[in-house]
């Protein structure tokens, strides 16, 4: 039983926690605060909600939907972005160059240009992928960046030594140097990516997980609306850990993670 | 000076990193050492041992100065030498067996024929058991071991050891020591090897360069006329410690303008 729980610890204490949240909100607005269901709902009815939606198919469709330029945007961040890093890391003048540039791009609130892109690429598959491209690329090209800076000279020496090629170089240590690196970054871009879908369809879409989320804003369905957040809270988490478990199996050589 | 078989004739270098004072590592530094031969070099910490040992390597490309290996000019990296480093350089995602494979991996070996042939080493250097290990799971003396095996299975004919038995506990040291002894004369290798132990470089070498404190020149050069095989009795002849203390003395002055230890 202790061997058991010492295991499980991490996830058993983190689902008590979420099931307290739960069980926590449903109490007070049963018996503590009486519930007005034009600012709030709780959680039984946003869990019966839930599954009207599922149901109809009309979730799945919105999700589907909303995956699609999800796929688009994040992808091509991930080609853009890690390319893009490793060549400013290993070539120190245009590190130099862009790396201010990009900073300031990343520093600034970058959904408030969410309505012009759309306004550029239109209320499609298009605009959103680009917005979700916006936020996604540079998470991974700040990591790429300081995986690269971070290689070992030594290890680079080595291999050089023993008759590596520039390919040699990239293949046996530049590559597995940033591989955690982007690694971190992909997981830190989900989230900026979810949010991108959202804010891409509050602003004009008749479809979709964000516009589903206005829609029953606007119409006064919190349950319903929260039913979506809900899952959307699922789909973050699902991908972190994935990734998380991603790196833990894919690279037995870091210590402690 | 005849032609050796590694020559380096006025070599000079001066690192210049940013922001920071030149450092001259080697200044006129002359190293010839003939075919088959084992050279040691003492010298004082940071007087550009290691710095050398890179320009041979072809890693470092010196500021001026000649150097060719059996004829040939150093101008990068080659099949002919490797090197064991000071700090190991061993990539810390690839298991023992992978690191040892390295050499030749790069020289197109296939997978099997890598594989089998670390084993040799890996048990030359008692690492059998640690093959599927990281270098985060070993010991100092254990990663150590890792990048002598990883330089002795790309068959050099020129090996350079930069203190590659530091790390070690004095017994492995000595199997170590008799094992480079024997690889040296079966496999007809020359060798270069810098230590800070004085006795090990007496033990070992055919000649021995002591160092000037930086930057680096050569300050002396003694013949170690000891017969081989060497047993580990000689260690305790009067000989033995007569080139000790030569050494030991020639070195005391470098150290001493310069305010650093002296071990022996
Ligand atoms: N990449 C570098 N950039 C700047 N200075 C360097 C660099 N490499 C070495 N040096 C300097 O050159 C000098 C010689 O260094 P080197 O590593 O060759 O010494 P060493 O004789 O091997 O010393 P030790 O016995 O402590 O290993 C030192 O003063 C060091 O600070
Ligand atoms: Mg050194």
């Amino acid at each position: 039983m202790d061997k058991f729980f010492e295991d499980w610890r991490r996830p058993i204490l983190g689902s008590l926690a979420i099931i307290c949240f739960f069980l926590a909100w449903e109490a007070i607005l049963t018996w503590g605060i009486p519930l007005n269901k034009f600012i709030i709902s709780k959680p039984s009815l946003i869990f019966a909600g839930l599954f009207q939606d599922m149901n109809s198919g009309l979730l799945w469709r919105d999700l589907l939907i909303s995956g699609r330029p999800l796929v688009f945007g994040y992808v091509a961040a991930v080609l853009v972005g890690i390319p893009l890093g490793v060549v400013m890391g290993w070539r120190v003048r245009v590190g130099y160059s862009l790396d201010p540039l990009l900073t300031a791009f990343y520093a600034s609130p970058l959904v408030a240009v969410a309505p012009l892109v759309i306004i550029y690429f239109g209320v499609g598959v298009a605009g959103k992928a680009t917005l979700i491209f916006i936020l996604c690329v540079f998470p991974f090209i700040f990591n790429s960046f300081a995986g690269v800076r971070s290689v070992d000279l030594l290890l680079i020496n080595a291999v050089r030594s023993f008759g590596g090629r520039e390919w040699d170089l990239y293949r046996i240590v530049i590559v597995p140097t940033i591989l955690p690196f982007v690694v971190a970054g992909a997981r830190f871009a989900i989230g900026r990516g979810l949010i991108a879908v959202l804010v891409g369809e509050f602003f004009a879409a008749s479809e979709g997980v964000g516009y589903r989320i206005a829609f029953y804003s606007d119409m006064y369905v919190l349950d319903r609306m929260f039913g979506y957040i809900l899952v959307i809270m699922v789909i973050a988490v699902a991908f972190t850990e994935g990734i998380r478990w991603a790196e833990r199996t894919a690279f037995p050589w870091r210590v402690g993670m | 000076m005849t032609a050796g078989y590694i020559q380096a004739k006025n070599v000079n270098l001066t690192f210049t990193p940013p922001n920071r004072a030149p450092v001259t590592a080697l200044q006129e530094f002359d190293v010839a050492v003939a075919e088959r031969e084992f050279v040691s070099i003492v010298g004082p910490s940071g007087c550009g041992k290691s710095t050398f040992l890179n320009v041979l390597l072809g890693l470092v490309k010196p500021d001026s100065g000649e150097m060719s290996i059996h004829g040939k000019r150093v101008a990068g990296p080659g099949r002919d030498r490797a090197m064991v480093f000071q700090e190991f350089g061993l990539l810390p995602w690839r298991t023992v067996e992978d690191n040892i494979g390295l050499g030749p991996e790069l020289q197109g070996i296939p997978k099997k024929q890598r594989r089998e042939r670390g084993r040799h080493f890996i048990d030359m250097v008692g690492l059998s058991g640690f093959e599927h290990h990281f270098p985060h799971e070993l010991s100092g003396g254990m990663k150590q071991r890792v990048g002598i095996a990883r330089a002795l299975v790309s068959d050099p004919d020129v090996l350079l050891m930069d203190e590659p038995f530091a790390a070690l506990d004095a017994q492995t040291r000595d199997i170590m020591q008799a094992e480079l002894l024997r690889i040296w004369q079966e496999a007809k290798k020359t060798v270069l090897f810098v230590t800070h132990q004085i006795e090990e470089a007496v033990y070992l070498s055919d000649r021995v360069i002591i160092m000037t404190k930086r930057p680096g020149r050569t300050k002396s050069i003694l013949k170690i006329p000891l017969a081989r095989p060497r047993g580990y009795e000689m260690r305790v002849t009067p000989e033995f410690n007569e080139l000790k203390l030569r050494i030991w003395n020639e070195l005391k002055d470098e150290i001493d303008s310069q305010g650093g230890p002296v071990r022996d």
